[in-house]
């Protein structure tokens, strides 16, 4: 076989193994307990809780990412090298054992005081932001400096010379060139938060109705057996990834200047 | 006047070491160096982007030292130009003019004049990406120049240009010059570039300033070999003041026995028997002397006889390889390519050639 078939071959495989995945989910469509799921109040409860928990752990993640990214892209300081690798952590430990850090953490004499004078986290919903933020805000962060990388400093070099602040070089120079690169990793980051499981099942558990967001939905009724809830919300689920995913792909496009 | 004292810059492998430069208002001065001797990072301190180890920097009686490039007023235009991608050239060029809030209205006129100077009408509403390499040039130019910088640095002009555009380009910024006398430090490795804008340079190699002058004070008297090599000097050789004839005011210099009589009012320096110094053979100075024609009374002084050893075609002019027959001294001859033809060359001929008073020059 030529090389060139197999590589390709290679890249069918993948296709067809996930296309394959997405595909069996259909066979249990219209079960008995389908539709009925679909309606259920803990189920749309679930999606409307992730849609927010993702958007708001999505919005303080790119608050505090895109400065630092562009510290990282822009700027040499002193520990740049240890800042860059603990962004990986979120990336390379498991997530359970992130959601236990939490745990861990406000059960120190700090965390006991932040969780009395100020927001609760433990079995909360802002526990559901706070784990998702950490497992996102590394990802957004790294995502973001890679846009900014792209970008020459030497843009924001000759409109300084020109008289704008770093300020109005950053806003109106390297923004509006990096956009369709930023918006693309925060949307990136806004679905890896929106299917966030271990951490956030860990720090703020699996009540339906409270804190039962939609991948922690499918394991529970995955876990009482409840099939057909389970495929309606991993339909759903992936539904909103290929969207997304599409979403990337258009931002993606008509991105190049010269 | 801009007035830069003392820059010293240390940066990775580059170092700069206590670089002065004086530019009269209006004036045009070159920053001569070859390729990779850190001309870039000069430029950048100048800016503001870059903090130098040591040097101040004025513009007119304000040092601008402690400011931030954007309380400077230079303007800059990077070897890249980096053109603002998702700005129109219109855009471009008041970025400027609206990044220091300046009266639109005011500049509207002067932003005008520029672009008919520079002949970019018809490319106002386009983007960069749809610009030719030299209509780039030429937007960055104007982009530099709307909001009226006192000073503009200009990094490597014309590089990556084809020829003919080239010339154009360098013409349309000698009118822009001409037109509108900004104040303007630019770096090169051509000195071609810098001969036909400049009215001053400072060379500067290995990361010191090997001389300063008006441009035809460095072409014609290059201080130091290394200056006579970088302007692309060939024939050069080593030679050793045998005699100093006062009477009739010549040194006479001796290389491999071969001896060369040079005017002694050209040199300050002092040059003193037994020294040894560095001769500068201008390869279009000389000239091959046609057989059986006299020869002028003052072309006598150094006529040598000789071989030639090649000859090659270089397209607007040839350049002969000939070798004294007494010291077996080789040169380097450019002639035009109808005298080549005239006087009827070949390889392995003998000829003689007469060195003009202008064609040697002497460095201590």
């Amino acid at each position: 076989m030529s090389f060139r078939y197999t590589m390709i071959g290679a890249a069918a495989c993948i296709f067809i193994f996930y296309l394959g995945l997405i595909l069996s989910l259909f066979y249990f469509i219209g079960g008995k307990g389908f539709w009925e799921a679909l309606a259920h109040p803990n189920t749309l409860f679930s999606i409307r809780l992730s849609l927010i928990t993702a958007t708001v752990a999505t919005f303080f993640a790119v608050l505090v990412g895109l400065p630092s990214a562009y510290a990282l892209s822009r700027f040499k300081f002193f520990g740049k090298e240890i800042l860059d690798t603990f962004l990986e952590i979120p990336i390379i430990i498991s997530p359970i054992a992130l959601g236990a850090a939490f745990l861990v953490f406000f059960n120190t004499p700090l965390g006991e005081l932040i969780q009395n004078k100020g927001i609760f986290f433990v079995f909360e919903v802002p526990g559901i932001i706070l784990a998702q933020f950490a497992t996102i805000a590394g990802l957004v962060t790294r995502l973001m400096k890679a846009s900014l990388d792209e970008i020459s400093p030497r843009y924001e070099a000759v409109a300084r010379s020109l008289g704008s602040s770093p300020w109005q070089a950053f806003y109106r120079v390297t923004l509006p060139l990096s956009f369709r690169g930023l918006l693309a990793s925060v949307i990136l980051s806004w679905a890896k938060a929106f299917g966030e499981f271990g951490a956030t099942v860990t720090l703020a558990g699996a009540m339906p109705g409270k804190t039962e967001t939609m991948p922690v939905a499918i394991f529970t009724a995955l876990a009482s057996a409840n099939i057909d809830k389970a495929i309606v919300l991993i339909l759903i689920l992936v539904a909103f990834g290929l969207f997304i995913l599409y979403s990337v792909r258009l931002t993606g496009k008509r991105y190049r200047y010269d | 006047m801009i007035k830069i004292d003392g820059l010293t810059i240390l940066f990775d492998s580059f170092k700069i070491v206590d670089l002065n430069i004086q530019i009269e208002e209006g004036g045009f001065h070159f920053l001569l160096g070859p390729t990779g001797s850190g001309k870039t990072l000069i430029l950048e301190s100048i800016m503001g982007l870059r903090k130098p180890k040591t040097g101040r920097i004025w513009i007119g009686d304000r040092e601008v030292q402690g400011l931030p490039p954007e309380l400077r007023g230079i303007s800059y235009v990077p070897q890249d130009l980096a053109l603002f991608p998702h700005l129109n050239v219109k855009g471009n060029i008041f970025f400027g003019i609206k990044a220091r809030d300046l009266d639109i209205r005011i500049y509207e006129e002067y932003v005008h004049a520029l672009v008919e100077v520079m002949r970019v009408e018809h490319l106002l509403e386009r983007y960069p990406a749809h610009l030719s390499g030299g209509e780039k040039k030429q937007v960055a130019l104007l982009r530099a120049l709307a909001p009226k910088p006192k000073l503009l640095l200009l990094d490597e002009p014309f590089s990556g240009l084809d020829p003919s555009i080239k010339v154009d380009i360098q013409h349309l910024l000698k009118n822009l010059h001409a037109s509108f006398h900004p104040t303007t430090l630019c770096v090169t490795h051509d000195f071609e570039e810098a001969y036909f804008l400049g009215d001053g340079m400072t060379i500067f190699i290995e990361g010191k300033v090997e001389q300063v002058g008006k441009r035809d004070d460095v072409f014609l008297k290059p201080k130091s070999k290394k200056v006579a090599q970088f302007l692309g000097a060939k024939n050069l050789y080593r030679a050793k003041i045998l005699k100093n004839e006062e009477s009739s005011q010549r040194l006479i210099l001796g290389i491999n026995g071969l001896q060369f009589s040079i005017p002694t009012n050209l040199y300050q320096d002092k040059m003193k028997v037994g020294k040894e110094v560095d001769l500068f053979i201008r390869p279009e100075e000389v000239m091959i002397i046609r057989e059986g024609k006299p020869v002028k009374d003052s072309l006598k002084q150094n006529i040598f006889e000789g071989e030639i050893l090649n000859i090659t075609e270089k397209g607007r002019y040839h350049l002969i390889y000939f070798q004294t027959m007494e010291g077996k001294i080789p040169f380097e001859i450019s002639i035009p390519n109808y005298a080549f033809r005239n006087l009827n060359l070949s390889v392995g001929k003998t000829v003689k050639v007469a060195l003009r008073d202008e064609s040697l020059w002497v460095m201590a």
